[in-house]
């Protein structure tokens, strides 16, 4: 089974795929630093940084779809940060600002990481001495965050295989039990990776 | 020839209680390939995993294993996983960098060796198991054969005297097997296999270690041991066709 949802078009070939990494990962922190900090109302920002970041995104050849997709995806986190400023007096623009925000921020990463693999971006942070355990931590959650996908996937298909009467109150068990035997499983195997790399002088 | 792994009395028990080995004892000369088989469950993982010390946690006092003359204890370690391969039974397990030329370069880095040799080991190792130009690539995105061959070259860019080797040929295609067979024949360090595999160990190892629950109940030539059919089947295992008929791979 493979994987790819987080960055399946990171390695295009396209003029924004080339640029080096080092500049757009800074040019991306950048903006989403500038969008948080922009204050209320500053409507020239919001849309120039919208056109910046579609003119981006179609020179980037990463299907439009793809990008919107993402976006729908991520929106409710944004949607449920926002919700409750509507309930204060003067609400409506406060929540708009807050939900623009947040949607030019993912749309910003979704660029990012779909146009940097994430490989490179590492590189960048381990030569930007950001503290070489941390790098090593996200080194290893991108790796295995796809074998824990495709473990909990066969675990539940291996699930459903036995399960004749699909019963609500079954189904939200069966659930509960994948996810803790996945965490099991995920200790373990964190145990043999921890072996596999002290095997080859890590201490 | 001067032994250059000597195991003896080995004892080991799991933090459950579970008695995985029962006082084991044996040696490897230099340049031997010697194959460790058993039923599952019979120790043979574990018995691997003190070969670099990996277990027990905390080496015991006197140290059971001896490798290359240094005795396995806490200040052995380094030099002795630095000499040492130990291939895992699971790719996912040894695969845990984003791509596969940091993965192959792991094990140098460790080492402290400089950026240029690094690179010159991990192009070499590559082009040995028939990788060369893979480097970019990112393990999860491999076939089964190709993690298995990523894990090999990890493992020979440290340039080990010892390759110790936990079922490398389980779950790969007849050709699969084939290929990493002669890979593995064409490597001049002293090889420790354990594999269910017997067509495997018929090619490639002279010895055969036979394990059971936790004692070695046999040690001597291949083609006799794996011959004795009643041995082999009162330990869950069988003789292998190899043995019984010809074979049209030669």
């Amino acid at each position: 089974m493979r994987h790819d949802f987080l960055d399946r078009y990171s390695r295009l070939q396209s003029p924004i795929h080339r640029l080096p990494a080092g500049l757009k990962l800074i040019s991306a922190l950048l903006l989403v630093l500038a969008t948080v900090m922009m204050p209320q109302g500053s409507l020239w920002f919001y849309i120039l940084a919208t056109l910046g970041l579609l003119v981006l995104a179609a020179m980037s050849t990463i299907p439009p779809r793809f990008v919107l997709g993402r976006l729908l995806m991520l929106e409710p986190v944004v949607l449920g940060f926002s919700i409750f400023s509507i309930f204060r007096s003067d609400g409506w623009p406060i929540f708009l600002t807050l939900m623009t925000k947040g949607t030019l921020s993912i749309l910003t990463m979704i660029i990012l990481a779909n146009t940097t693999p994430f490989a490179k971006i590492l590189e960048l942070l381990r030569s930007a001495r950001v503290p070489g355990l941390l790098v090593t931590v996200l080194a290893l959650l991108y790796r295995y965050l796809f074998l824990l996908i495709d473990e909990g996937e066969r675990m539940h298909r291996a699930r459903q295989s036995r399960t004749f009467v699909a019963k609500n109150s079954q189904r939200y068990r069966t659930i509960a039990t994948v996810v803790s035997q996945l965490f099991v499983r995920s200790t373990e195997r964190a145990d043999r990776i921890y072996a596999a790399m002290r095997a080859r002088g890590w201490q | 020839m001067s032994a250059i792994i000597s195991v003896n009395d080995l004892h080991f028990s799991y933090p459950d209680g579970k008695q995985a080995l029962k006082g084991v004892t044996f040696n490897v000369n230099e340049g031997e390939c010697v194959a460790v088989i058993g039923p599952n469950g019979s120790g043979k993982s574990t018995l691997l995993l003190h070969l670099n010390g990996i277990l027990p946690d905390t080496p015991s006092i006197p140290p059971s294993c001896t490798v290359l003359d240094l005795p396995v204890s806490q200040g052995n370690l380094p030099q002795i996983r630095r000499s040492v391969g130990l291939l895992f039974q699971d790719p996912d397990d040894q695969l845990f960098c984003p791509t596969v030329y940091d993965d192959v370069a792991f094990g140098p880095q460790q080492f402290g060796l400089p950026e240029e040799t690094v690179r010159k080991r991990v192009t070499s190792a590559l082009e040995r198991v028939d990788l060369a130009g893979f480097d970019e690539r990112s393990p999860h995105h491999l076939s089964g054969g190709e993690k298995r061959r990523v894990c090999l070259a990890g493992v020979l860019a440290c340039e080990p005297s010892v390759l110790v080797l936990d079922e490398p040929t389980s779950d790969l295609d007849p050709r699969g097997k084939r290929e990493l067979t002669s890979l593995l024949a064409g490597l001049p360090a002293t090889k420790i296999i354990a594999t269910h595999d017997l067509e495997l160990v018929v090619r490639l190892c002279p010895r055969t270690i036979l394990l059971d629950n936790g004692r070695i109940v046999a040690d001597g030539p291949t083609l006799p041991l794996l011959s004795d059919e009643p041995l082999m089947l009162r330990h869950g295992l069988e003789k292998p066709h190899i043995l019984l008929h010809s074979h049209p791979h030669g």
